[in-house]
């Protein structure tokens, strides 16, 4: 038993009533490569979640170690030593190659080499990994993500790993690299699921190799003892239910009519097609090898080198982008605005043509979009019904209504029978059969061999973005499509230097980019602004002027920080500024002249429980109601609000001037409240970056479903945000107790807003993960000096209004242009 | 062409639909006057109903616009500026006179468009957080306020003052222009081309992208029609005002947003729905009366608006069916358990 690390037994797993996994058993033994074999959607995939706790299989059952495992989940699975390498990298964007290491590998595995530092980098130099510790993971190409995530799941030994693809998108030298690796952890007994598409890995690496098809388990052989061909037979031969119009018969008169010639961008290379009128064109291939891209750059959406010629006319990037049809794969994000109705979502590619006059005439559009849908038998209860609650097949049957009426000159369809019934595929087959018949070129991209080799005249296959087989009409078969992508050997063009070259720049840049890079700037302005204003009126530097600045500093700047933290996770607060003024008038109840210890100690302690209460509501709405963080925070402003004048209407309640006088101590003219500030802000600014809590907040911030994936708790890292951030506004309030000495319920709310400026000025992205706390304090202190100085100037509230305004607008532009590579959504 | 078979005939297009958000804010106004009339019967009087309808007129026009920017996945908070600046323009131009109103009228509508290019690039083009860009806004249009202003109120023109104030069959004539940019801005949105291509663009970007529409163009459009209708809304309150002040702005920011979600506008984009918007607006305006009217005090009011937005968010975010099963789902567990612990 010992040597069977991992036995997967007689696992089904259904996704909504359809089957993707049934009776499945995989046994991998300690010290071997076991491959993985299978088409698209075979169900390797679903199985490996399985494997590592992702999914939850509805029947059968994993054994780890002899033991068998009641409930798997990702935390657990990663505990008992699996270690799974996903084919799109589960990292954080936002935080550092370091953190990205730190967040998930344990501490014991970062000793091999002296200091935690030196025992990293061996880790990358392993995989030969050159970026630098410190460099943002954004920053890297899409090789280095994934060296990154190899280089981490191999520093764990783990007893099994499992490899999804692996080598897709690196280059000739870091498979190398790869290959070597795994041999050798194999050889400390590590067991290595590989799944891949490619025979010649599996001929490489593989002791043994187990092939699925259809989510069922077609056999387990020692890799020595079967032929090529044979795997082949095991791997293809699925059933496919579907019916398919008459092809394209082939008349002498027809001419090539669609040439697309040395198309290139970063994701294909060198692409040829030509196809004759009435020809459906199908791209084949295994998914993510840049057929997607390939379609898009077609469709107009994305850059290429090359030429499209459709007839006679060659078209341009925005002539393509006008005047082709493109069905995406992803029909709910890119196909379909879901919350439209069907008539809607037909008719936009066409509003000119209903109008008449100045509007769209209603009747013409109902008609002209009703005929059109019934010519192709979209079923739904009417044409009003918002498009979302059909079934998937009329949802494409959808798309294709707005194809087929914005009368297009190609038609690009990705995937187009994903997700959609048997039934309602042999019609699509037949709309897309009727629309080449009507001279507009087809091309079709399907992971789904048999579907191609249905439907299409032409088939090209496509590898790592190469074409690597033209098909035609006999030829085109599952077989030679499937043969021609496993036998493939092609790498990825240019991904050699990709992994290799530093980015740009290194540490210059990195600084430039940094989040330490807002406090220079901002000092400097600080000094050169404090200097003009100085030289205007000499009492601005006064020990009087610097220490009530500087109080006021204390008030924003803690509230600010707050508000810090709940941006980091991706949030925002606005009611920071109420939830200040609340705790206000509750001090404001309890600690007055003459009130004994015990009240005023009672109310600091109310506060904390109002603002823990406030924070952990507004949390829980954001995660629980599903509330936008604005919706969450601004109904929480307004209620806060209300509350205070609930509990004050009009000012009252003197503070005690003895607490205020504590809270308002100075060294000289430093308060120090302020040195607290300064204090605190330092703290955390080291925090977020070394400790495990503070890289969760900035991981969920960052991208929460991989934060997710490293078993980050994101429910409870997001409501201890808003707590902390509530907790802060606390802070606020108490240094407002000594700057306003009574309770007023007017008071607070502007510190939302502030707090936001202060925020922006000091750098930190609104759109979570990064930021920095001392950046948050310097821009606290430029908002108070710019908002205190205009009376020594002698200048009206106009400049202060004109500086605040010009302030947050200039910050927010630099900022989001400096960094604008860092995302692109 | 062979569709193999042409099932039954997919049913007419209605001609007037009612979104589920109008359906829900216009029973919820209907039943909160009838309430009102038995709770604070002094809030349905015909003078507290005639002082109410101007200001749920403003409100209304204001939220047209919001609604417009929320659709497109944004939020505007320039909103305090903008109608401030509008005010500030149409009273403090002419001076109180008459002749000189258009040409202040004029000033303030290129200010508006001027204003919402300036957010549209920031927000559309260079990538800029909404609430942060719109707050830059509004500080920089209360820097020009304060410029023309000094902060000190100044009496609005007769003219003015009589194109909004005066009844028309009885009602004050601001409520007409509100009826009426609601209708405009409905049919726009509903029946113009350019409106359900900005529908489309607002319900999902990228498959507006994918289609081709000019996704960055509609979005900044977004910003400069709600500057204009935040203009308009300026120009009217102004005129239903003897004195306004010139921070007028600041106390619409949050009904505008509350209002646009009580029409069932998603704050996360989407589908617009002015109409309910509208409607909305006389609902918040009406509630505030009717709380007025029992004299409660102001943080009550403050609570119960607070309250109808949070309804307003729950009723159309929540998934309630889902929230059902689980309940079901529970009470059902609980029952077997007690059935197996009898």
């Amino acid at each position: 038993m010992s040597n069977s690390p991992l036995v997967l037994a007689n696992i089904s797993k259904a996704f909504s009533g359809v089957p993707a996994l049934r009776d499945v058993s995989l046994e991998v033994f300690a010290g071997e490569v076991h491959a993985l074999l299978g088409e698209n959607g075979a169900g390797k995939s679903t199985l490996m979640n399985v494997a590592s706790g992702t999914l939850i299989q509805d029947l059968g059952t994993i054994t780890v170690d002899g033991v068998q495992i009641e409930k798997l989940n990702p935390i657990l699975a990663t505990g008992l030593g699996i270690a799974f390498v996903h084919q799109h990298p589960a990292v954080l964007p936002d935080l550092t190659v370091a953190e990205n290491i730190l967040i998930s590998v344990p501490k014991e595995f970062l000793k091999t080499h002296g200091s935690v530092n030196d025992s990293m980098r061996a880790i990358l130099d392993d995989f030969g990994f050159t970026a630098d510790l410190k460099e943002r993971v954004g920053t890297l190409t899409v090789a280095q993500k994934h060296l990154l995530e190899l280089a981490k799941a191999f520093a764990v030994n783990p007893k099994v790993l499992i490899l999804d693809e692996p080598t897709a998108p690196l280059g000739q030298e870091s498979v190398d690299i790869l290959f070597d690796r795994v041999r050798k952890i194999t050889e400390k007994g590590t067991a290595v699921i590989y799944i891949t598409h490619r025979m010649a890995e599996v001929r490489i690496l593989a002791k043994r190799v187990t092939v699925l098809r259809d989510g069922k388990w077609r056999g387990t052989s020692l890799v020595s003892d079967i032929s090529d061909q044979d795997l082949l037979t095991m791997i293809v031969g699925r059933e496919l239910h579907s019916t398919f119009p008459a092809k394209h018969d082939l008349i002498d008169a027809d001419k090539e009519f669609l040439h697309v010639e040395n198309l290139t961008s970063e994701e294909f290379y060198d692409i040829s097609l030509t196809a004759r009128r009435g020809e459906i064109v199908g791209i084949a291939g295994v998914v993510g090898n840049g057929q997607s891209q390939l379609l898009r750059a077609l469709a107009g959406l994305g850059g290429y080198q090359g030429s499209v010629k459709i007839g006679e006319n060659v078209l341009s990037q925005r002539e393509l982008l006008k005047q082709t049809a493109y069905m995406p794969a992803d029909r709910h994000g890119e196909g379909l605005m879901m919350t439209l109705s069907v008539r809607e979502n037909a008719a936009v590619s066409a509003l000119k043509k209903f109008r008449s006059g100045l509007l769209i005439g209603r009747n013409k559009e109902t008609k002209i979009v009703m005929d059109s849908l019934n010519s192709i038998a979209v079923k739904a209860p009417s044409m009003d019904a918002a498009v979302s609650s059909l079934s998937g097949g009329n949802q494409q049957k959808v798309v294709m209504t707005r194809a087929l009426l914005s009368e297009p000159v190609m038609i690009i369809a990705d995937e187009p029978t994903q997700g959609v019934d048997v039934g309602a595929r042999a019609e699509i087959y037949q709309i897309l059969r009727d629309i080449t018949k009507q001279g507009i070129p087809v091309i079709v991209a399907s992971s789904d061999a048999k579907e191609l080799e249905g439907l299409c005249d032409r088939v090209y296959v496509m590898s790592r973005g190469h074409i690597v087989d033209t098909l035609e009409g006999a030829d085109i078969s599952e077989e030679r499509m499937v043969k021609a992508a496993v036998a493939s050997t092609t790498l990825k063009k240019g991904s050699h230097t990709e992994t290799k070259t530093v980015v740009r720049g290194g540490a210059f840049r990195r600084f430039f980019q940094g989040d330490f890079i807002p406090p220079i700037i901002l000092s400097v302005i600080m000094l050169a602004f404090g200097a003009y204003v100085y030289g205007k009126n000499s009492r601005y530097i006064s020990a009087f002027n610097i220490n009530s600045i500087l109080l006021l500093v204390t008030a924003l700047g803690f509230i600010a920080v707050g508000q810090t933290i709940v941006l980091m996770v991706g949030g925002m607060d606005l009611s920071v500024g109420p939830m200040a003024g609340l705790l206000l008038i509750i001090s404001s109840f309890f600690v007055n002249d003459g009130s004994k210890l015990g009240s005023i100690v009672l109310a600091f302690f109310l506060m904390a429980i109002f603002a823990t209460t406030g924070g952990a509501l507004n949390g829980a709405l954001i995660r629980y109601g599903k509330f936008t963080a604005v919706a969450a925070t601004l109904t929480s402003y307004i209620g806060i609000q209300g509350l205070s004048y609930l509990l004050r209407e009009t000012p009252g309640g003197n503070i005690n001037q003895i607490v205020s006088a504590h809270i308002t101590t100075s060294w000289g003219a430093i308060p120090v409240a302020f040195i607290i500030l300064v204090a605190i802000s330092v703290f955390l600014e080291y925090y977020v970056r070394s400790s495990k809590w503070g890289m969760r907040l900035r991981a969920v911030g960052s991208d929460e479903e991989s934060a997710r994936r490293l078993g980050v708790p994101i429910n409870k890292t997001v409501i201890a945000a808003y707590v902390a951030s509530a907790l802060f506004a606390g802070l606020g309030a108490v240094m407002l107790m000594a700057q306003l000495g009574i309770g007023d319920p007017a008071q607070g709310t502007s510190y939302t807003l502030q707090s936001i400026t202060a925020v922006v000025l000091g750098g930190t992205s609104l759109l979570g993960g990064r930021g920095s706390f001392i950046g948050t304090l310097f821009g606290s202190m430029l908002l108070i000096q710019v908002l205190n100085s205009t009376t020594f100037l002698g200048l009206s509230q106009t400049w202060q209004y004109l500086f605040q305004g010009l302030l947050v607008s200039a910050a927010a532009v630099l900022y989001t242009t400096t960094r604008s590579s860092k995302r692109r959504k | 062409m062979s569709t193999t078979e042409i099932s039954r005939e997919m049913k007419k297009s209605s001609h007037v639909q009612i979104s589920r958000g109008m359906k829900t804010v216009l029973s919820a106004t209907v039943v909160l006057f009838i309430a009102s009339h038995f709770i604070a019967p002094s809030s349905t009087s015909k003078g507290a109903v005639l002082g109410m309808l101007p200001f749920a007129a403003v409100l209304a026009i204001i939220g047209l616009g919001q609604t417009l920017v929320v659709q497109q996945g944004g939020i505007d908070l320039s909103v305090a500026g903008s109608v401030s600046l509008a005010v500030v323009f149409v009273t403090r131009l002419p001076l109180e006179h008459n002749d000189r109103l258009w040409r202040a009228v004029v000033v303030a509508v290129f200010a508006a468009i001027v204003a919402g290019i300036i957010n549209g690039i920031l927000i559309s083009l260079i990538g800029i957080n909404a609430i942060v860009a719109t707050l830059g806004m509004s500080s920089l249009q209360y820097a020009v306020i304060m410029a023309i202003s000094q902060g000190s109120p100044r009496q609005t023109t007769q003219l003015l003052l009589h194109i909004m104030s005066n009844l028309t069959f009885g009602i004050p004539r601001a409520v007409y222009y509100a009826i009426a940019t609601t209708i405009v801005v409905t049919v726009l949105l509903k029946m113009g081309v350019g409106g359900r291509r900005f529908e489309a663009v607002g319900a999902n970007p990228r498959a507006g992208r994918a289609i081709g529409l000019k996704v960055k163009q509609t979005q900044i459009s977004a910003y400069v029609l709600a500057q204009l209708l935040y203009c308009l809304g300026g120009i009217v309150l102004a005129g239903i005002l003897a004195q306004p002040t010139a921070y007028q702005g600041d106390s619409l920011v949050l009904p505008s947003v509350t209002i646009v979600v009580l029409g069932g506008t998603s704050l996360l984009g989407g589908r617009g729905f002015p109409a309910a918007t509208a409607v909305a607006a006389l609902f918040l305006q009406q509630l505030n009366q009717m709380v007025l009217a029992l004299s409660v005090p102001f943080g009550v009011r403050t609570l119960v608006t607070a309250t109808a937005l949070l309804v307003g968010i729950a009723l159309y975010t929540i998934k309630w069916n889902v929230v059902r099963d689980k309940f079901s789902e529970l009470t059902g567990k609980k029952k077997s358990s007690t059935l197996a612990n009898a």
